[in-house]
């Protein structure tokens, strides 16, 4: 058959479908009168003739009927009429239709939505060139314990390594910049070495890449920027190469640029990316490195793991202050790396959504089955008049392809208004700036509903089956039949509530978890504490001397501030849940075992009147004085869970210990126990350790003030203050509040999206027990207009139709309640102080759910029993 | 679908095919060139020609214009495309292979033993 011919006439008889019908008449009377005229040639009278004729012919409309068929666009005209018959039912029933679309299309559109972010988080390759390979190093002594590298060990591997192609490394920073006009600003960068960009793979597109000579400690300060940031600046990638700019008071020079739209490698984001100058070895800490390597081509990560292990026990004789051989350089998956800490999230996030999609699709399969057998009369009756059963499959087909095909524009549409939000909202997440809508994503939930939607459609053609029930559902007189399809609805609502338990509950648990959180004493009154960062530029405080001048001021004039109660200083002010600066020790009268790995705990440098300014008393020993020199011994207050746990039974004050494992060093002595606070957050642990800052020369530290009241008189003087010893000083402020709140904002996030969920969850259940509840009442109502002729209580009736829906939402809830118990485990990390099994929270869940199924059945059972029974009799 | 089988259908574009290759004809005059040409032994419904002329058409092998007739009348004409004429030739000679084959068979007078 000739396809091309074939489709010029299909389409001519589509597209032109009048005048095809017109010439095909007017073919047929030429016919027929030429017939004509040939038998009056040959005698017979005109009208005899014509008779003849149209006898011979054979059935005009009969052979017309054959022309249409043989034109071969049926297919398409009683498809245009099934969309036409299908949406003419759909806007008969806009409550059905619209309810039906919003269900489907919120599924669709929130599992779209997420499963796009997990896609992009969890699942996708990294954007480098052959992300495999790459891998990222750690130190390791325990599956818990990993802490990143030393400029010995990177010297180690730049030197001894067999297994990797290149090798890089990379110290985040947060310095002062200042140069670019306006004030200095605070700035996160990334000092990357030169190989650190070889091992990703991502060229400068602009000037050159940072080399090996830029790392040495006399070469010029060059450094890398992101488009973004040159555009920003400079208005072109171009102009910005050569400029210079002031960190932390040292001219870095630009020398390359970054592709357009890549700020981010290896996990780290940043706006610029200085050479990388490695510290001189002293020993084998500290550690401030992160090392990356590319493998090379069939290198596996076991292989690599034994050549950094033995690496690791080749240069542990090399330094006395570290001696646990259970520490081994360790490669692990940079696509792990990054993205493991938030699977456990995501995943939780992606499973309730799953469930959300499920009950959405169980909910619309309810409601086209509902209504589905409140139209088995009409389908009954057009099958008794001749419409071919599988014709009116399609009809039903049809009608829920365009439910489906509208929800799916909706839910696209709500996935697209999402990703904004979800993006901000989810700024902790790793990668989460990179999450498009995953096509793939939205042709899964689509085509999960119409699959659905699909066989629950045909659930009623196939109740058409036998003939006596046609006749029956014909006349409208159905007495038991649509058995199997009542209990497919039943079966649905049952799921439906089900399917809400977990959701619930997990919602629940979430809650409760923050509100415990909240309720948390944080150990120090927060109010009015606000805190300035400080990090003198080293150019300008050189050394120790020039420090401890900056902060004695510092100190001196805020506490002198009439707005400030008291004032002190610190490395860090609590609380932080990313709190980096854990050091090592080893008690001298109680050591670990030889080989084995010494505790580390968080450890912070504080002032003499930090402890006061926060309120924090002193239980045992004393606090530290101006006399806790560098010159003097060195000292260390610990909290109560620190004694608790290294020194239980015995009085912490006076034991000496050997810190961060310098055995040559002088031992640092316990002079004091103060109060536990929640310096890591609510949910960790309060072991800590307290140095006085008066023995570190650190150049960056934070002061902090307990203001009378926080006006922003008052914040402003504070500012001042500082001002007026270094006017250039860019300075960060924060209230601790803030802190404390921030320390809680992401259990609050989950138990906020997961509840929204879970409210999600609770409609739908409670939407699918109240449409088959009404259901129930319509089809029942002439029988329940009898019983209530005979005298039955309308109270008797709502009874009935109530206990009726109570029986599959508490079947359900079983079911539900040991759904959820089965899956609970898989909350307990994310919880606070709740047992992922919490009795009040099930209990409650079971409260609420049912007491939802109650209300859904209790509006249409009251319909019930207001049926007049003479019309519900009489009614058809 | 039309009631003809298969075989009916073939044979009957098999003739329209032929009527055609003579000359473009409308759809009485095929009808009566195949009673003229088969002198009667073909009785077509005249009604299924239509059906089967637009088959034809669809499959490439006819062509239609509306012309005038001798007695000036508007009708569509049909005319026969390159492609109708191999298909005649090829039904042609699938036919004569096939009623050769059908003649051998019934001439068939003494069994063969093929053992």
């Amino acid at each position: 058959m000739s396809a091309i011919a074939d489709f010029i006439v299909r389409a001519r008889a589509l597209l032109f479908r009048g005048r095809e019908e017109s010439e095909m008449d007017e073919e047929l009377r030429f016919h027929i009168e030429r017939d004509a005229q040939e038998r009056v040639r040959r005698g017979e009278s005109p009208a005899a003739a014509r008779r003849e004729a149209t006898l011979a012919f054979g059935g005009v409309e009969r052979y017309k009927e054959h022309v249409r068929d043989a034109r071969g666009t049926r297919p398409f005209e009683e498809l245009t009429a099934d969309i036409r018959y299908a949406l003419r039912g759909l806007r008969r029933n806009p409550g059905f239709t619209l309810t039906g679309i919003l269900v489907l299309g919120i599924g669709i559109g929130a599992t779209t939505l997420v499963y796009s972010i997990v896609h992009s988080v969890l699942l996708a390759g990294l954007p480098y060139p052959e992300p495999d390979r790459l891998v990222r190093v750690v130190e390791k002594n325990s599956p818990t314990n990993v802490w990143v590298l030393s400029t010995a060990d990177v010297v180690a591997i730049r030197e001894r390594q067999r297994v990797f192609q290149e090798w890089g490394e990379l110290s985040r920073a947060e310095v002062a910049m200042s140069g670019s006009g306006g004030t200095p600003e605070r700035i996160q960068v990334a000092r990357a070495s030169s190989g650190y960009f070889r091992v990703i793979g991502i060229p400068v597109a602009k000037g050159r890449p940072i080399l090996a000579s830029d790392e040495t400690a006399d070469a010029p300060a060059v450094m890398v920027v992101t488009d973004a940031f040159a555009t920003r600046l400079y208005g072109t990638a171009d102009a910005a190469l050569g400029k210079s700019l002031s960190l932390d008071g040292v001219s870095h020079t630009v020398v390359g640029v970054l592709p357009p739209g890549r700020d981010e490698l290896g996990g780290v984001r940043s706006a610029l990316w200085p050479a990388l100058k490695l510290r001189p070895i002293v020993r084998r800490g500290p550690f401030w490195l992160r090392g990356v390597g590319r493998l090379k081509p069939g290198v596996t990560i076991e292989a690599a793991a034994a050549d950094l292990s033995r690496i690791s026990a080749e240069i542990l004789p090399l330094y006395t202050d570290f001696r646990d051989s259970t520490t081994k350089l360790t490669p692990q998956s940079l696509r792990e790396a990054i993205v493991g800490r938030a699977v456990k999230q995501v995943g939780l996030f992606a499973g309730a959504v799953a469930l959300v999609l499920l009950l959405a699709i169980v909910n619309v399969a309810t409601l086209v089955l509902v209504r589905a057998s409140a139209r088995e009369q009409e389908l009954a009756v057009r099958v008794m008049l001749g419409a071919n059963r599988s014709r009116v499959a399609r009809l039903l087909v049809t009608e829920n392809l365009i439910l489906t095909l509208s929800a799916a524009l909706l839910g696209l549409a709500l996935a697209h208004a999402g990703l904004d939000l979800a993006v901000s909202q989810l700024s902790t997440l790793p990668r989460i700036q990179d999450v498009t809508l995953d096509w793939r994503v939205v042709a899964l939930g689509i085509g999960a509903a119409l699959v659905a939607g699909i066989v629950v459609s045909l659930s009623p053609i196939a109740a058409l089956r036998s003939r006596a029930n046609l006749a029956s559902q014909a006349t409208g007189r159905r007495t038991d039949t649509g058995h199997r399809t009542s209990r497919m609805r039943a079966a649905f609502v049952v799921a439906e509530f089900a399917l809400a338990w977990p959701l619930l509950v997990a919602s629940g648990l979430l809650l409760n978890s923050f509100v415990r959180l909240q309720r948390v004493d944080p150990g120090f009154d927060p109010r009015g504490l606000v805190s300035v960062g400080v990090n003198l530029p080293s150019i300008r405080y050189p050394d120790d001397a020039a420090i401890f001048r900056f902060r004695a001021l510092a100190l001196q004039r805020v506490a002198d501030l009439p707005g400030v109660a008291s004032a002190g200083l610190t490395s860090e002010s609590p609380p932080d849940p990313q709190f980096g600066n854990y050091d090592n020790f080893n008690l001298v009268h109680k050591p670990v075992p030889d080989g084995q790995a010494e505790p580390a705990v968080p450890w912070y440098y504080a002032g003499t009147t930090w402890f006061s300014t926060l309120g924090i008393r002193i239980v045992d020993g004393r606090n530290f004085t101006d006399a806790d020199t560098a010159a003097a011994f060195p000292v260390v207050i610990v909290s109560e869970s620190w004694a608790k746990q290294f020194l239980p039974g015995e009085s912490a004050v006076g034991r000496q210990l050997v810190q961060g494992g310098c055995y040559d060093c002088p031992k640092t002595t316990i002079i004091g126990v103060v109060e536990d606070i929640r310096n890591l957050g609510a949910s960790l642990p309060m072991v800590a350790a307290y140095g006085p800052l008066t023995q570190n020369g650190t150049s960056s530290f934070e002061v902090v003030a307990r203001l009378r009241s926080a006006t922003p008189a008052n914040l402003e003087a504070l500012r001042q203050a500082l001002r007026s010893i270094d006017p250039e000083l860019p300075l960060v402020e924060s209230t601790i509040t803030d802190k404390v709140e921030a320390s809680v904002a992401d259990p609050m996030r989950w138990a906020a999206v997961l509840t929204a969920f879970g409210a999600c969850g609770m409609g739908l259940a409670a939407l699918g027990v109240f449409g088959l509840m009404a259901y129930t009442v319509r089809q029942r109502r002439r029988e329940i207009g009898v019983r209530l002729a005979l005298g039955a209580q309308p109270g008797a009736v709502t009874q009935l139709v109530v206990s009726r829906g109570m029986r599959y939402a508490i079947l359900g809830s079983a079911i539900g309640l040991a759904l959820t118990l089965i899956l609970s485990g898989r909350i307990r990390t994310m919880l606070f102080e709740v047992s992922p099994t919490d009795i009040g929270t099930l209990a409650g869940v079971g409260a609420l759910l049912l007491g939802s199924a109650l209300l859904a059945s209790w509006i249409p059972a009251r319909r019930a029993s207001q049926i007049r029974p003479m019309e519900a009799i009489g009614h058809d | 679908m039309p009631p003809e089988s298969a075989i009916v259908q073939r044979t009957l574009e098999m003739l329209v095919l032929k009527s055609l290759s003579l000359a473009p004809m409308h759809g009485w005059g095929i009808g009566q060139r195949i009673d003229q040409l088969s002198k009667g032994a073909f009785q077509v419904q005249q009604g299924s020609l239509y059906p089967a002329l637009l088959r034809m058409k669809r499959a490439g092998w006819i062509k239609s214009e509306w012309r005038q007739t001798e007695n000036n009348r508007r009708a569509r004409y049909y005319l026969l495309t390159a492609a109708g004429r191999r298909q005649l030739g090829t039904e042609t000679a699938a036919w004569e292979k096939a009623s050769e084959a059908v003649n051998a068979f019934l001439r068939t007078t003494t069994l063969e033993d093929n053992a």
